[in-house]
């Protein structure tokens, strides 16, 4: 097949490609050091007017049911925690545009956004059952695993029912038959986001091989618990679009994790638990 | 004319109703929608299963939430309002699969096909009169049901809305 765009040219010539504030990346970054500190993450914050209120607004939300009220920032930090508080500036960074509908995929408004976000919380969730990768990089690699659909949405628009047709005729799952038509998959689209980002190499690795994750040449639990989660969140029928479950699942993660079917159940259960109540949560605190 | 009870059957939830009701479960993946009407009780109700099987270790908070608690569970919610398990009729549909699960029986992990058998396995051992179903493959779906005429529909993102089977119609033909 004849491919007319390249993933270059998708990235330079799509207006509205999603970002994330450059606040959120340093927090991201910053947190990731052994010599972060709740002053220096609050420092970060605070170049960023919009995220120092939403992390006071989670600090004295009924969340953390605080007898007394929080002003000061770096003491926020402290009583959030500097891995909630990376993770708060991820999602109040990353939910403006994700919770956009994504009509390339027939996902409608808030879709994507329950798709990323459960899928965030079923890894995380994967990842400390597991004991293999950390829970809150697996919580952002899970956060923004599918960011490549928004970049493809607005070029697959026309090309959604072509795809599926061919999917089916070959047999073949919906990310195969994306490579096959265009020339690359949504997978490899929000790699190259990634990378032009900047973010930390297990976040691009996670966004590449969501699909495949056999083939990851690096982080591989991380990758691993993003699969599985990216899983139970389609299975459990989060944000799932036009592509459906048409894609493949590999039980070697599973091995690799160490993880049972009984497991997989249980970690099901819990994760349908947490959603609603991180959900309620977290999109007060973005919005 | 006033609209109608319109009961949304969220995860692990059990809706019963008596006389005029439309029962939906919304965006089903991998989960079960099981409805089950007796016509001449006038009583309908829908289950919306997540699991295959309740957990040995741990208590069962909603009963919904399984195959092996949900089933048994709508039943004597329904008997409840009046209706009879002999005259009951059933019809299910989701269980969604992972590419290229239907035919790897070996599959350990999948939910859907997991979930199908399950309910198919409870509701065949009770003799149960299963209408239909519409089970497998790779999509989400949304199931509605009108307990006034029976209707039973499907929608999918790609496949649109059908008429999966008439409750009501299928018990007059019987008779």
């Amino acid at each position: 097949m004849s491919h007319t765009i390249t993933i270059e040219q998708i990235v330079a010539k799509t207006t509205d490609l999603p970002t994330i504030p450059a606040a959120a990346i340093k927090v991201m970054k910053e947190t990731q050091l052994a010599s972060s500190s709740a002053a220096s993450v609050a420092k970060i914050i605070v170049t960023d007017q919009a995220l120092s209120a939403r992390v006071l607004r989670l600090a004295n939300s009924a969340f953390y049911g605080l007898s007394r009220r929080i002003v000061d920032l770096p003491e926020a930090v402290v009583v959030l925690g500097m891995k909630s508080v990376k993770n708060l500036a991820l999602v109040a960074g990353t939910y403006p545009w994700m919770q956009r509908p994504v009509t390339g995929y027939c996902l409608g408004p808030e879709e994507m956004w329950r798709h990323a976000f459960g899928t965030a919380v079923a890894s995380q969730i994967i990842a400390r059952v597991s004991g293999k990768a950390s829970e809150d990089v697996t919580f952002t690699a899970g956060l923004l695993h599918d960011l490549g659909k928004v970049a493809l949405s607005v070029w697959i628009e026309n090309k959604m029912g072509a795809i599926l047709l061919y999917a089916g005729r070959e047999d073949i799952s919906f990310d195969e038959a994306e490579r096959r038509v265009l020339g690359y998959d949504h997978c490899q689209v929000g790699y190259h986001l990634a990378t032009n980002w900047n973010l930390p190499e297990e976040l691009c690795e996670a966004a590449l091989h969501h699909h495949t994750p056999s083939q990851a040449t690096s982080h591989h639990s991380i990758v691993d618990c993003v699969h599985v989660g990216d899983y139970i969140c389609s299975a459990m029928g989060f944000g799932l679009g036009g592509d459906g479950m048409l894609y493949r699942f590999d039980e070697s993660s599973l091995d690799r994790l160490g993880i049972s079917t009984n497991q997989v159940d249980s970690v099901t259960d819990e994760f349908v638990e947490k959603f609603e109540e991180y959900e309620t949560l977290f999109t007060e605190m973005a919005a | 004319m006033p609209p109608a009870n319109q009961l949304l059957v969220g995860m692990a939830e059990i809706k019963v109703a008596k006389g005029p009701a439309t029962f939906t479960c919304l965006g089903l993946g991998s989960c079960i929608g099981l409805v089950i009407i007796d016509e001449q009780a006038d009583v309908c109700g829908m289950v919306h299963v997540m699991l295959p099987e309740s957990f040995k270790d741990k208590p069962v908070d909603k009963p919904g939430k399984f195959a092996d608690t949900g089933i048994p569970e709508l039943i004597a919610q329904m008997e409840k309002l009046g209706a009879s398990k002999s005259r009951m009729i059933m019809a299910y549909a989701g269980g969604a699969q992972v590419f290229k699960y239907g035919s790897d029986s070996s599959s350990r992990l999948d939910v859907g096909a997991r979930n199908g058998e399950a309910v198919t396995k409870i509701l065949k051992a009770m003799g149960a009169r299963i209408l239909a179903s519409d089970i497998g493959g790779s999509n989400g779906r949304t199931v509605t049901v009108n307990a006034e005429d029976g209707e039973m529909r499907v929608r999918t993102v790609h496949g649109g809305e059908k008429t999966l089977c008439s409750l009501k119609r299928a018990r007059r033909l019987a008779a």
